[in-house]
């Protein structure tokens, strides 16, 4: 882009800084080519998009009569559209919070509700097309994919179960990932920072580092005396596995120069480990916890097959082996936003310590 | 007028072995240099002439195989802040912001508290106020290596090694450079030791240019520049040391 390049050079950024008249924003439109009447049009019709989709699969979900075999299960309908209105009322709000923006001359938030705008449409239609293919002509086989509302309705039926069981997979999860990145961090920088150290322990992650979580099953039912202890186990093996690769890759690429410019500055041994090596290699380190934590996702599922008592890997198997499908949907839904939470999550804290990386603020 | 003497580089030689073959290069052999107070010594000479392995063995980052460096009488173990170096490149902590850059070996000695009116007027010095919590993937070069140079010289150093610190920068930068690296030692009349490329700028800086000669590194000559400071590029005297030294160097004009 035209105005990252100009920022890199050290008197433009100057100039930028003492003139505070012009903004970002300011210089990204002037150096837009306009856009058409017609693109206008478009443009507002594309950001209120989602309100039309939310309210047509409302529409549909209203006035598409159900089948008559479903309407003794057909309980509660209002908790479908509740689930509509809510994710398209936060919508309304965000898209009436851009135009004010945009009327104060912030126009970036208004083009972000633009961009995303098409997605959230999508989503909608997609929810309206399901609605249509299981409740409203019975095409996908009942019970075995359920109407949504049928799946809020057994979430909210077996609420306490499902809390339960969430809590549980989250507790199991974080003590096994950050069991793991604990002693990732520990041997990846010592493998790193010392030779010696590398020697022994290559090995061992060389051996054991590639082999699936699925894998250390059996042998773990016969060593570990607790079952709950082997759930976390495999669950910290593989995050201890992503992180040691990750951060001893990190401590060896280090630009030595840095160590030359801090030892001439003071630096002791200790502080060349704790304030160069690791800061430096925050970037590999930060990326091994990431892959950790996906790995850790996959070995929570096959964790909970160990016979622990409660989570949701637990409790989607449950409700399949006594053909609760909508229960099962509904912790696989419960699933999806718990990974997606704690990914986006890890995903802002490394963003955040890494700013350094990205040249221009 | 004879300053104090400060560094004493007696009868070192270096030799490096390489990793592959075992081969045995002499990088230095047989130096003896004294160097005084206040002295601007440039250090020219062709690639390979052990120029950069000089500074590395004052600065303490390396030891030598024969011979002994003093400062002030006493033998030079290991790297201090007293012995500064500024390298070609910035060799910023990516992750810390100017003002953490500038301050980092005051950290690191646990003294940054009654050290901050210092990160202050260094700052000011070196016009970079505005960037303070800049980091420095978002500097230009020659602000990078002002950075570089003021994390170096806010511990006032008693002796400033400088590894062709400007090489890495633009013409126009570099004299600029030139001008404040000079006006910062007349103030603080330290022993600067620079390593340069650049045969014009080891004459407009230096009070005395080193020659060099490679395979092996060896003194070649020291040569007095008397001349006022500042000087003027173009002056014949200027040409004369010019001549001189490029034809020691076996560049000169062949007629």
């Amino acid at each position: 882009m035209n105005t990252e390049e100009r920022n890199k050079e050290g008197i433009l950024v100057e100039d930028a800084k003492s003139a505070k008249k012009l903004t970002r924003d300011m210089l990204a439109e002037l150096e837009q080519k306009e856009k058409t009447p017609a693109q206008r049009v478009f443009d507002f019709f594309i950001s209120i998009s989602p309100m039309l989709a939310a309210a047509l699969a409302a529409a549909e979900y209203l006035l598409v009569p159900t089948l008559d075999r479903f309407v003794s299960s057909h309980v509660n309908p209002e908790r479908y559209l509740i689930l509509l209105a809510a994710p398209a009322a936060a919508y309304f709000v965000f898209w009436l919070r851009s135009l004010v923006k945009y009327q104060s001359g912030q126009k970036k938030y208004y083009w972000t509700i633009v961009h995303k705008a098409p997605l959230y449409s999508v989503v909608f239609l997609a929810l309206m097309a399901l609605d249509l293919l299981t409740l409203k002509s019975g095409k996908l086989l009942y019970p075995f994919i359920p109407w949504v509302n049928d799946i809020i309705n057994a979430a909210i039926s077996d609420w306490p179960n499902l809390l339960k069981s969430c809590f549980f997979s989250l507790k199991l999860l974080f003590s096994g990932y950050f069991l793991g990145v604990a002693a990732g961090l520990l041997t990846g920088i010592a493998c790193g920072y010392s030779e010696r150290v590398n020697y022994w322990i290559n090995p061992i992650v060389k051996v054991l580092g590639p082999i699936p979580t699925a894998t250390w099953v059996p042998l773990i039912m016969i060593i570990f005396p607790s079952l709950a202890g082997g759930a976390v186990f495999i669950i910290a093996l593989g995050a201890w596995f992503a992180v040691t690769l990750a951060s001893r890759t990190g401590i060896q690429n280090i630009d030595r120069s840095l160590f030359d410019a801090a030892k001439i500055l003071g630096a002791k041994e200790r502080q060349l480990v704790f304030r160069v090596a690791i800061p430096s290699a925050m970037p590999n380190i930060l990326q091994g916890m990431t892959q950790g934590m996906s790995s850790a996702c996959v070995s929570l599922m096959v964790a909970e097959m160990l016979g622990v008592e409660a989570g949701l890997g637990w409790y989607i198997t449950w409700a399949k082996s006594w053909a609760l499908y909508n229960r099962m949907f509904a912790a696989i839904v419960a699933l999806c936003i718990i990974f997606n939470v704690v990914t986006n999550t890890l995903n802002a804290v490394k963003k955040h310590a890494l700013r350094w990386q990205n040249g221009v603020k | 007028m004879a300053e104090a003497l400060i560094l004493k580089i007696d009868g070192v030689s270096k030799s490096f072995a390489r990793v592959e073959t075992n081969d045995i290069t002499n990088a230095l052999e047989n130096i003896n240099l004294e160097l005084r107070q206040g002295e601007f010594i440039s250090l020219v000479g062709t690639s390979g002439c052990g120029k950069s392995t000089m500074l590395r063995l004052i600065a303490g980052l390396i030891t030598p195989t024969y011979g002994q460096l003093t400062v002030d009488g006493q033998k030079i173990e290991g790297t201090s802040p007293d012995r500064g170096m500024v390298f070609q490149q910035p060799t910023l902590f990516p992750w810390q912001t100017v003002e953490q850059n500038l301050s980092f070996s005051f950290r690191m000695r646990g003294a940054y508290a009654e050290n901050k009116d210092k990160v202050e007027r260094i700052l000011k010095v070196i016009g970079l106020e505005n960037f303070r919590n800049d980091y420095p993937a978002q500097l230009s070069g020659g602000m990078a290596q002002r950075v570089a140079l003021a994390r170096t010289l806010i511990c006032s150093p008693k002796i400033l090694l400088l590894d062709e610190p400007l090489g890495a920068l633009d013409a126009f930068t570099r004299m600029n450079m030139q001008d404040e690296i000079l006006s910062m030692w007349r103030e603080n009349r330290q022993l600067v030791v620079m390593v340069t490329h650049d045969v014009d700028e080891a004459i407009y800086m230096g009070t005395k240019v080193v020659v060099m000669d490679a395979h092996p590194g060896r003194v070649k000559a020291e040569i007095p520049i008397e001349l006022e400071y500042p000087r003027n590029r173009s002056s014949s005297q200027f040409v004369e040391y010019r001549n001189q030294i490029l034809d020691m160097l076996n560049y000169g004009g062949k007629e």
